[in-house]
């Protein structure tokens, strides 16, 4: 029988694999992938807790609202990117040096 | 093992199996599409969790805007001739050990923990969401509105060739 | 519908703004030669009737729960609106594309309509009852942010230090959500009086731990608004990157609505009566944390701000400490920490934003933001270094400067908590920042060097305004008893549903 807990265990392992890319990546559009997944794991809690503890549809509807802000932050990030590809040809964190620490 | 938990251990091996690609690949277009099937496993979950509505919805939006748009990022910032599509990844281990304790301690809390207990039994949603859309969460429904007009005018701005004002 | 009616009447200052931002973009994109004139006018008249209908609003004391709990009115939120307007329509005022060099040449039009949308969700967000409205609200500010953060795109610095904003952002506030979704979890709602209503019945000892994760997970995002501790890392090189002017914007607006929904969140939901409506005990020991977390804020900024050279740098270190001051309002679960808030806040409005234009005016004038080109400027521009030593002592928080006000305030509820040793270590660190406060005057006065430059020749519109924001950093004091009734006006912070 599938429960809440095993919803909840799958994403903790989508947001600790979104830690995990955040933490080792360098490439900014991987980070961003990274963040992606942070919030898909977010959103599972977020639509499991609706379906078993809340009783309620407010999770869901908090989900809608999270991809509405994801989609807004990718397409912000990846113009930045872009524009910082664009001056330094490379999308690297790394090689984005000019700004120490 | 009923067809339900079948279902829910391959949408959810799929997801986090792919996750795994995406964050440790080297190549970026190989996560691009690890991320693709990533979506495709949550929108199952959601599927399986009787969120028919956001199913569909991460679907559009995840899946055909966001994931088509980090394609494009990918696609636009390398050389396509050049095909060096790999990118480093910092010393793995710190971040490994960050990430499995992350996971236990989330694990750990997520079975321990007493969570409310009403249980909502699967049904359509899309009616109810569209009433609380402009019921309850009305006010969100239009900030929303306004965040997307921002974040419209300003990826487009940013990205615009220069332009004198 | 009547419900509706009801939260629009209690929403003017908000609709104001809207109704602004709507008519700047439309103004905007109508590509007439009249355009930049236009756009101006409607943000500041926008701007202005906003400010005038949160007065309005604080004045009559209203308090309700509106949207149907999504977002609440009270004097409390009402007035960290007035601050927060007053922030927007004082940097638009006295910023202008004319005095900025980093903005030349750049569209107008974006500008004042993303400062429109900062003003707009900072204040949804100050006032947010609803964990679904707080999400959007922060995530709005936070976008906006960064957009106008990487408004001079042709700029390597600006590229970069927006870009670490993002990402830093996201994830920070990716990891606030998911310590939202175990509360919505945990209570079963999104509302926050009804998580209030529901923790305060008593934690079942299986959920405490769940409880310190939500806790820290919400001080993530939170945190990163504020840039508090470990969370700051993206100040400097973000206040650094950005025109000037938005820097101006930045160091404001999200930190005092960031601290007004924490205050309201830790206050709202994790904290139950104690003896009386504002005397509350936290239910988790989130006042001890949130305190470590304020006492490595202001160390942390104090002493890397020592050795900065960069002015922007310096002032984005600065800030850093000063949000850590601000978090002792936070952390002295009291009415008068709440005051004392709200007047370290508006004192830290006038303070930074003075700051902050002298270094756009000697950049426009020198092209410079290093300490070093401002040796010897008394000499060039007497003025001017005068009004920026009023900013810089009432930053250090000497009498009779506002800052030091500010500071009186929050230390005062701090000791009468009985949190003495806490006190001592603010005050020692505001002893060390006096250090490089004064060395920024000491290079302006008395160093040598740039002798042979030419005095510098300030328009008359910015010289008013170092004159108005000097004076508004020293006059106060004489109101002090005016002061006193608005700050004590404010403290009604709206408990139902």
């Amino acid at each position: 029988m599938i429960s809440l807990q095993h919803y909840l265990v799958v994403s903790a392992a989508l947001f600790s694999l979104g830690i995990l890319g955040l933490l080792t990546r360098r490439n900014a559009v991987h980070v961003l992938m990274s963040i992606e997944l942070i919030l898909n794991a977010a959103n599972i809690n977020l639509v499991a807790f609706s379906r078993f503890a809340a009783g309620n549809l407010g999770g869901q509807i908090f989900g809608v609202f999270v991809i509405v802000v994801a989609a807004s932050e990718v397409a912000v990030g990846l113009a930045i990117v872009l524009t910082l590809y664009r001056l330094r040809r490379t999308p690297n964190l790394d090689e984005a040096d000019i700004l120490k620490g | 093992m009923n067809a339900e938990a079948v279902v829910f251990w391959v949408f959810s091996i799929v997801t986090v199996a792919s996750a795994a690609v995406v964050v440790l690949s080297r190549t970026l277009i190989y996560s691009a599409f690890a991320l693709l099937f990533t979506f495709f496993g949550v929108a199952g979950l959601y599927v399986l969790l009787g969120a028919d509505f956001l199913a569909a919805t991460q679907l559009l939006v995840y899946v055909g805007g966001i994931l088509v748009l980090l394609l494009f990022g990918v696609m636009l910032t390398h050389k396509i001739y050049d095909l060096d599509l790999k990118t480093d990844t910092t010393q793995l281990a710190p971040g490994l050990i960050v990430a499995v304790g992350l996971f236990v301690i989330l694990s750990a809390t997520a079975v321990r923990t007493q969570w409310m207990g009403l249980a909502r039994p699967p049904a359509p949603t899309t009616s109810e969401i569209g009433r609380l859309f402009l019921g309850q969460y009305l006010l969100p429904f239009e900030a929303a509105s306004l965040l997307l007009l921002v974040a419209l005018m300003g990826a487009a701005m940013i990205v615009r060739r220069r332009r004198d004002a | 519908m009547e419900e509706l009616l009801r939260s629009l009447a209690l929403f003017k200052p908000e609709i104001a703004l809207v109704a602004g931002l709507l008519l700047v973009v439309i103004a905007d994109s109508i590509g007439a030669a009249w355009r930049n004139a236009a756009v101006r006018l409607l943000t500041l008249a926008s701007l202005a009737f906003a400010l005038g209908l949160a007065f309005n609003l604080q004045a009559s004391g209203a308090g309700a729960s509106i949207f149907s709990g999504m977002l609440v009115v009270d004097p409390l939120g009402a007035a960290f609106k007035v601050v927060l307007v007053a922030a927007g329509l004082l940097t638009v005022l006295a910023f202008t594309f004319r005095n900025s060099r980093e903005l030349h040449g750049l569209g107008q039009g974006e500008l004042h309509a993303l400062v429109l949308a900062l003003v707009l969700s900072c204040l949804l967000l100050a006032s947010a009852s609803d964990l679904v409205m707080l999400y959007l609200a922060l995530e709005m500010v936070s976008i906006t942010s960064y957009v106008m953060v990487a408004y001079l795109k042709g700029d390597r610095m600006s590229n970069e230090a927006s870009l670490k904003y993002v990402l830093f952002g996201a994830a920070s506030t990716g990891a606030m959500l998911y310590g939202f979704s175990f509360l919505y979890g945990m209570t079963g709602t999104t509302s926050l009086p009804a998580i209030q209503a529901f923790l305060a019945g008593g934690i079942p000892e299986a959920n405490r731990f769940a409880i310190y994760a939500i806790a820290l997970l919400v001080l993530a995002g939170f945190g990163f608004k504020i840039a508090a501790v470990p969370f700051h890392f993206w100040c400097p090189d973000v206040y650094q990157g950005a025109a000037t002017p938005v820097t101006a914007l930045l160091s404001v607006l999200p930190k005092a609505a960031g601290l007004a929904i924490a205050l309201r969140f830790f206050y709202g939901t994790f904290s139950a009566p104690g003896t009386s409506a504002w005397d509350l005990e936290g239910s988790i020991g989130w006042g001890q944390l949130v305190m470590v977390i304020s006492v490595l804020t202001m160390t942390l900024g104090n002493v890397a701000a020592l050795t900065q050279t960069n002015m922007k740098r310096l002032l984005a270190y600065s800030s850093i400490a000063h949000a850590g001051y601000l978090l002792m309002g936070v952390v002295a679960l009291s009415e008068n920490g709440a005051r004392g808030l709200l007047v370290y806040l508006a004192a830290y409005l006038f303070m930074n934003l003075g700051a902050f234009l002298v270094v756009t005016l000697v950049h426009l004038h020198e092209g410079s933001f290093d300490l070093r080109d401002y040796a010897g400027l008394y000499r060039r521009a007497p003025l001017l270094t005068v009004a920026m030593a009023f900013f810089l002592l009432s930053l250090v928080g000497i009498p009779p400067f506002i800052g030091f006000l500010g500071k009186l305030y929050v230390f005062a509820a701090v000791i009468e908590k009985g949190m003495g040793i806490y006190a001592t270590i603010a005050a020692l660190n505001a002893a060390i920042a006096a250090y490089y406060y004064f060395r920024v005057l000491k290079v302006m006065t008395i160093d040598a060097g740039n002798e042979d430059k030419p005095a510098l020749r300030l328009a008359l519109a910015d010289r008013a305004w170092l004159v108005a924001f000097a004076l508004a950093n020293l006059v106060p004091i004489l109101f002090w008893s005016r002061v006193e009734a608005w700050a004590r006006g404010a403290l009604v912070m709206y408990a139902g549903r």
